[in-house]
């Protein structure tokens, strides 16, 4: 195995070098898709290895620049901790490249020049954010992400919605940027260097010298953090931008994009601080806007109609459960290290979910988009026969992050609310956070079950002939779904690799996820085994009581027949009288209209008399100069052109002179 | 060799100025030569003298000869001229450049008749040759010659149309930077009086009193030509120029021999009182605020430009005074500023000047959609924009970290103060700019923006050298300017 750093570099080579060829030939659309996928997928290859070189141990480090008038370099680094990110990306870049390819033909006016070169560069922008070990490098390659992120969500140029999603999501994620360098430039203050290291031996000393300080700075980092990885209230951008992006880019976006605010996250309270009590409080903070955000974002999420939006805000519900977990782990680092790394490992093994299952439902909400032209679920009903690959693998995608078992959303929420009500044995405050979790997982059910109803079940409308989208588009899908079928039925590996990365971190031993092999459970271990889940034996279990159920239906003869409804008599098409998403939960929705409220910025504006106040030239200079000019006016004025004046001003200067000389004298 | 290299980039545009006079009508392709054979020989000049220093003397006043303890005419080549001649003599090559197509009949703002070129790339290359020597010049009395001659070209510039506002606006622009030149000369006369010396150097000799005065007279020269608060009022006004005209004089180059004088001064010895750096910082961010204040109402592109490049020669300054109140890391992020932002923001105007010529209009609220006409001005447009605002990786993210770091080295809560200002200020601006270019280049097109001829190749040539400019000025930037401030 290679040098993983080595890999990394020729990943981001690729990506580079892609993104160009890729606006070379973006004169023919589908050769330029193809390249572009070609160049994810060679730039994911190498991104895996390196990947699989962290996990085999290898950690190297190299600065590629060096800026020693800041105490800063490019400088990439690659540890088990991105390597675990390292490995959604390449997971879920090329399946969206891939998915792009015939995806972007139904833009009619707006050309793919756009899109890949973006694209590509957003990707390796990600990979450059996860494998920096240096601040300035880091803010670097964030902002660039941003940056080429903010092309991708303006695609569709003459759209207004897409502008101001853009402008919103720029503004924003640019402020908390800005936070970001903030924080760095006060801990350079006292560490003199911007390297990771540094930061990670200096803040720790802060926090006990001046603590003020050193709230600031992780303050400011966590507000950089949080605002990408989309937690309320500073999240607000994520449900505008991801409905209007390309499916391909919001699944990047909210499959990947949006998991770096995690990744910095877990990078900064497990990794730079050491555990203290200081930091608990962080993380009671952490979980709390974790919980507020599942809270608010799956709530909302019921009352959309809209599909890419609702999965937008089921985004920020989801993103709301690995905090909870990242804040209940910080929580309890440096009392009960072993209980910690439960919710950690919870955490992060749904990152890796989510990725896969987010990703797989905003491509079939795109494939929905590319045949029917709407996202609005009120006009959609029946696709299921028409489009069986994308209905079945949105359906295990909705299973998946809904959390049923045996898939894969099953087993990292299982880990998080077991951490949480483990943790909450200690402390009831997370008791009530690991209830809420639980419960919320319902009205994720609910919410998917009508997407799944509204847009895939019920009659369908003969008159519209839906065809099921290209080969090229199903198989990413398809693909991310049997990820999210194999993760949930065999998580050992994931939570293996897992466990090395929280190694890795600040004290949170792995042997608190006990996974035997591949045929075995995984035992939670906080001292004792404490709970256990086998998910082959809930799979046997379930495929025993469904032979059962169809074996009693069969042996019990029951006769199914099969009536068009009747509607009285009237004769109705299918789009009349199915039933809309929008009707969905009716009264439910009336109850939380106020869980997540809009609000409006007004354009700046400046009161008249400051304006009036600051425009100098209105009061100084204008009056000065018509002064002057006034002034010139009037002693021109004594320039008649007679003699006899000039003879008067002659005479009269005499006087004056005589008079001076004659008091002088005296 | 390096001397006469200097002296080529100051006689070259000399010549084609000259030149110009007489070719008049067919002046263009002498206009672009020597710009040409300016901008290659100023970058044989850095590459020949890169991060060293080289002074010669060259020759000498008759009736100074005895007076004046050096004698007073040569050059001075030093990391801080070579920074100054990267922005002036490029951006004056693709100003000729640019001129060559969009001062033309063709276009649709304003038609120039070929009878005015000799005019036009007189005043111009006179520009680039006074410039050059602005940059070039070993000490005061030398660079206020250069001085003067900048704003004399600058007047006959801003006036070029020779309609009554641009006439007031260049009147207005002469006056207001006049009554700064003229604080630089007495400057100049105190240091002489008492020094015997007309030496940047010569500044450490002062004693105190009379020191912290010919700073603040120097002060008030940089205001006056860079466009600083209390004297920032001629250069929105200045506006009226061709847009040529503004994206290299109010960008690149004439605002920045103001932020340059400070930056000479300052760093020759090292000897600005703190009370008048302090004012300068001071200042600086009122300059920044002010101006930020002025963006909102602004219906004219260039005007918006005007505000915003008055807040960034604030950020120079800033920079400087960092330098000055003993983090020299603050005065290198100036320097890379004047840099950084010279090509940003004369990127932005050429994209302006562009949507003139084409569209005839530069009224924000009259355009929309330019994008699918404009794609190469678009892209261009937003990349000056995110450079200018300092989105990394861009160019003036680098010189505006650099600035704020060195503001971190400061003692007390001054760094942190600077530190919250500044990037309130940036969020802002960056947050306006962004939206008054998805006005004007995207959404659907409005009538403005119904046109079918595309911009000539000298413009769109111009706007791609300078994106990669954009991308590529910290790479030759950052190394450069760690040789300064030592």
């Amino acid at each position: 195995m290679g040098d993983p750093v080595f890999y990394v570099e020729v990943s981001l080579a690729i990506l580079i070098v892609g993104s160009l060829a890729s606006l070379a030939v973006s004169g023919r659309p589908r050769l330029c898709g193809w390249l572009s996928a070609a160049c994810a997928g060679a730039s994911a290859v190498s991104a895996w290895l390196a990947a699989a070189g962290a996990f085999a141990g290898q950690t190297s480090e190299r600065t590629l620049v060096s800026l020693p008038q800041l105490g800063a370099g490019f400088t990439l680094r690659v540890d088990p901790l991105s390597a675990v990110f390292l490995a959604i990306v390449a997971v879920v870049a090329p399946a969206s490249a891939v998915y792009s390819v015939r995806y972007m033909e139904h833009y009619r006016g707006d050309k793919v020049a756009k899109f890949y070169p973006p694209l590509l560069l957003c990707i390796a922008s990600m990979n450059g954010v996860l494998v920096s070990a240096d601040l300035v490098a880091f803010l670097v390659c964030w902002e660039s992400m941003t940056l080429t992120s903010y092309f991708l969500v303006t695609y569709e140029r003459e759209s207004a919605a897409s502008q101001r999603a853009g402008l919103k999501y720029f503004v924003i994620t640019h402020g908390a940027t800005l936070c970001m360098v903030a924080a760095a430039l006060l801990l350079w203050r006292v560490s003199g260097s911007f390297h990771f290291d540094a930061a990670r031996e200096t803040l720790s000393r802060v926090m006990s010298t001046q603590p003020l300080v050193a709230h600031l700075v992780v303050f400011l980092f966590f507000l950089g953090f949080a605002t990408k990885a989309g937690i309320l209230p500073m999240g607000d951008w994520l449900p505008d931008a991801h409905p209007v992006a390309p499916s391909g880019m919001s699944a990047t976006l909210s499959g990947v994009l949006v998991k770096l605010g995690i990744y910095g996250l877990v990078r900064l309270f497990c990794w730079i601080l050491v555990p203290s009590p200081p930091l608990a409080a962080w993380g009671i903070i952490v979980a709390l806007a974790g919980t507020a955000s599942l809270f608010a974002g799956t709530l909302t999420a019921l009352r959309q109609t809209d599909a890419k939006r609702l999965m937008a805000f089921h985004t920020i519900g989801q993103i709301g459960y690995i905090c909870l977990g990242l804040g209940a782990g910080v929580y309890c680092l440096s009392t009960a290290p072993l209980l910690a790394s439960i919710s950690l490992a919870g955490a992060l093994l749904h990152a890796v979910n989510h990725a896969c299952f987010k990703s797989c439902l905003f491509l079939g909400a795109g494939s929905v988009l590319y045949r029917t032209g709407t996202r609005d679920m009120d006009k959609l009903g029946g696709l299921a026969g028409a489009m069986p690959y994308t209905a079945g693998s949105t359906a295990v995608a909705s299973l998946s992050i809904a959390g049923v078992p045996p898939f894969n959303g099953f087993t990292s929420k299982w880990l998080i609310v077991s951490g949480c009500i483990l943790t909450g044995l200690r402390s009831p405050l997370f008791l009530v956070l690991g209830l809420i979790a639980l419960f919320i997982s319902i009205a994720t059910l609910a919410s998917f079950l009508k997407v799944l109803g509204a847009v895939y079940l019920g009659r369908a409308d003969e008159r519209r002939a839906v065809k099921e989208v290209p080969a090229s588009m199903i198989a990413p899908q398809v693909a991310l779904a049997a990820l999210c079928v194999l993760l949930g039925v065999f998580p050992q590996p994931a939570l293996r690799f897992i466990g090395q990365a929280l190694e890795s971190l600040n004290g949170a031993p792995a042997a608190a996820v006990a996974t035997g092999g591949l045929w075995d459970g995984i035992a939670l271990v906080d001292g004792t085994p404490v709970a256990f889940w086998w998910p082959l034996a809930a799979l046997a279990a379930l495929l025993i009581l469904a032979l059962l159920a169809f074996g009693i239906q069969r042996a019990g003869k029951a006769r199914t027949r099969s009536v068009p409804v009747w509607y009285c008599g009237e004769e109705h098409g299918p789009e009349t009288v199915r039933y809309p998403a929008g009707s969905y939960y009716l009264p439910f929705k009336h109850a939380v209209q106020g869980v997540y409220p809009a609000a409006k910025l007004p354009a700046p504006r400046l009161p008249v008399q400051v304006r009036r106040l600051l425009d100098l030239d209105r009061w100084l200079y204008m009056p000065a100069a018509h002064a002057i000019e006034k002034a010139a006016g009037g002693i021109s004025r004594t320039h008649a052109g007679a003699p006899q004046i000039y003879l008067l001003w002659i005479v009269l200067g005499a006087i004056v002179v005589a008079a001076i000389t004659l008091g002088l004298a005296r | 060799m390096n001397t006469l290299l200097a002296l080529l980039i100051l006689a070259l545009p000399v010549a084609g100025a000259l030149l110009c006079v007489f070719l008049k009508e067919r002046s263009r392709p002498a206009a672009v030569v020597s710009a040409g054979l300016t901008t290659a020989a100023a970058v044989a000049l850095v590459v020949s003298t890169f991060g060293a220093t080289h002074h010669a003397v060259v020759g000498d006043l008759p009736w100074l000869r005895g007076l004046a303890a050096p004698p007073v005419f040569g050059v001075t080549i030093d990391p801080l001229a070579l920074l100054m001649l990267l922005v002036v003599a490029p951006v004056g090559l693709l100003t000729v450049l640019y001129s060559t197509s969009y001062l033309t009949r063709n276009n649709r703002e304003h038609p120039v008749g070929s009878q005015q070129y000799g005019r036009y790339y007189f005043w111009l290359l006179l520009f680039i040759a006074s410039m050059t020597g602005v940059a070039i010049s070993p000490n005061f009395l030398q660079l206020l010659v250069f001085w003067e001659l900048t704003t004399v070209c600058s007047w006959a510039l801003i006036s070029f149309h020779q309609d009554e506002r641009s006439l007031s606006a260049g009147f207005k622009a002469m006056v207001m930077t006049q009554a700064g030149g003229a604080l630089l000369l007495v400057a100049t006369l105190i240091l002489f009086a008492s020094t015997g010396s007309f030496e940047f150097s010569a500044l450490s000799q002062l004693p105190d009193g009379p020191r912290t005065w010919v700073f603040v007279f120097l002060l008030i020269a940089a205001w006056a030509k860079a466009a600083q608060v209390p004297l920032q009022t001629w250069l929105p006004d200045a506006m009226e120029a061709p847009t040529p005209v503004s994206a290299y004089l109010h960008a690149a180059a004439m605002v920045k021999a103001g932020v340059y004088l400070m930056a000479r001064t300052v760093s020759s010895g090292w000897a600005i009182t703190p009370q008048v750096a302090t004012l300068m910082a001071i200042m600086a961010l009122l300059t920044i605020f002010l101006a930020l204040s002025f963006y909102f109402v602004q219906d004219d592109l260039k005007r918006l430009l005007a505000y915003s490049t008055i807040a960034h020669l604030g950020y120079v300054l800033l920079g400087i005074a960092i330098g000055a109140l003993g983090a020299p890391l603050g005065y290198r992020g100036g320097v890379l500023h004047i840099l950084c932002h010279g090509l940003g923001k004369a990127t932005m105007f050429f994209c302006v000047g562009a949507i003139a010529y084409v569209t005839g209009t530069r009224r924000i609220s009259e355009l929309g959609g330019l994008a699918r006409t404009m794609p190469l001005t678009a892209t261009a447009f937003f990349v000056g924009l995110l450079s200018v605002t300092g989105v990394p990786p861009l160019a003036s993210f680098w010189s505006k970290f650099m600035i704020l770091a060195g503001a971190m080295r400061l003692e007390g809560a001054a760094g942190p103060l600077i530190l919250t200002l500044v990037l309130c200020e940036t969020l802002i601006s960056f947050g306006w700019m962004l939206y008054i270019a998805q006005k004007v280049f995207l959404g659907s097109p409005r009538a403005a923006a119904d046109v079918r001829s595309a911009a000539p190749w000298p413009i769109q040539a111009t706007l791609v050298a300078l994106m990669i400019g954009c991308l590529t000025a910290p790479i030759v930037g950052i190394p450069l300017v760690g040789f300064m401030g030592t």
